[in-house]
């Protein structure tokens, strides 16, 4: 077989636990990136652009695992701010799927990446993070709160916690497997 | 473009854009599958009219390795990688696995993924 990547994304508002999953689930310490933007309708084309205060970075970080000699999963944060969309793009194509992190106390900062992903038909589970034990909201207050499908798994973890984080990918790549197309309709 | 989306969405840029730069000549890789998660291996191959910058990536590819993690490791930016590996991969001295952009529609692969993962 030919050595081969695949991607997962974890995604969710500011300070929601993803850079957290990520660690506790990679076989390396998170690692860092950068990708550079500029302002869109700036052309910039030169290395000597890259000093103009037209242009910023956009950090993203991101582990590993190796899941056989020749699959590596490779597990990527999404950038804390929502105007990278840009980002999300390149980070979701040919995506297994993604991960949601929502954090109860502010339910509305996962909102942005709930419908990114409904709108691109890309399987996603919503991950409930357990920040203060108790959870005030049921499940149904949350999927309503988060206008989440009804066919959208919702599961309950501890981003901090190895098997917590590992099971809530198993619930994803269950979920993205459930909506292949039937072998007769490829 | 994603499969299942038409682009006509008004979160798509946010106001940014990727910045391109240029190297050797070019402003973009070539070879436009390259994703942040391919991963690369090096050639055997005499380096010696490399420039430095080139023999830098090539030093971090003697195993199998990702341009994410190129980038992490070199504190090079991911614009900046890609054009430098399209060139390398062009000019036979690195070696590249699959995208990981096409949308994963292997059961087979699927499978093997959960199967990793359940063995954590
Ligand atoms: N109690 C508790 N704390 C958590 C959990 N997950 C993350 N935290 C803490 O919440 C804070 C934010 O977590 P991060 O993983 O940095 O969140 P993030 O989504 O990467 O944040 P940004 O990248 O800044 O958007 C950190 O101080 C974590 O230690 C969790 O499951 N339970
Ligand atoms: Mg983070």
């Amino acid at each position: 077989m030919k050595r081969t990547s695949v991607k997962i994304v974890v995604a969710g508002g500011f300070g929601t636990g993803k850079t957290t999953l990520v660690g506790s689930v990679s076989e390396i310490a998170p690692l860092t990136t950068e990708e550079l933007l500029t302002e869109a309708g700036v052309g910039v084309d030169d290395v000597t652009g890259v000093e103009s205060k037209t242009t910023t970075t956009v950090a993203l970080d991101f582990g590993r695992i190796t899941i056989s000699p020749d699959v590596v999963l490779y597990l990527f944060g999404t950038p804390g701010q929502d105007r990278f969309w840009f980002m999300w793009d390149e980070l979701a194509q040919g995506a297994i799927g993604a991960i949601v992190l929502v954090d109860t106390r502010r339910l509305d900062t996962s909102f942005a990446a709930v419908d990114y992903f409904e709108r691109r038909r890309i399987p996603f589970v919503a991950a409930v993070n357990r920040f203060f034990g108790e959870c005030p909201y049921t499940e149904d207050e949350i999927r309503g709160a988060l206008e989440l499908g009804a066919d959208v798994p919702l599961v309950w973890l501890d981003a901090r916690d190895r098997s917590s984080s590992k099971a809530a990918l198993v619930a994803l790549v269950r979920h993205a497997m459930s909506r292949l197309p039937l072998p007769s309709a490829l | 473009m994603i499969d299942g989306w038409d682009g006509d969405d008004e979160t798509a840029t946010g106001g940014f854009l990727p910045l391109y730069i240029l190297v050797n000549g070019r402003t973009t890789p070539r070879n436009s599958s390259l994703d942040l998660a391919t991963q690369v291996i090096a050639i055997a191959a005499d380096v010696r009219r490399l420039e430095p910058e080139y023999l830098q990536i090539l030093d971090r590819c003697k195993d199998w390795i990702s341009i994410a993690e190129i980038g992490a490791y070199l504190h090079t930016p991911l614009t900046i990688v890609k054009v430098m590996v399209d060139v390398l991969l062009e000019q036979g001295y690195l070696d590249s696995g699959s995208p990981a952009q096409q949308k994963v529609i292997d059961p087979g692969l699927l499978g093997a993924v959960l199967a990793g993962l359940e063995r954590l």
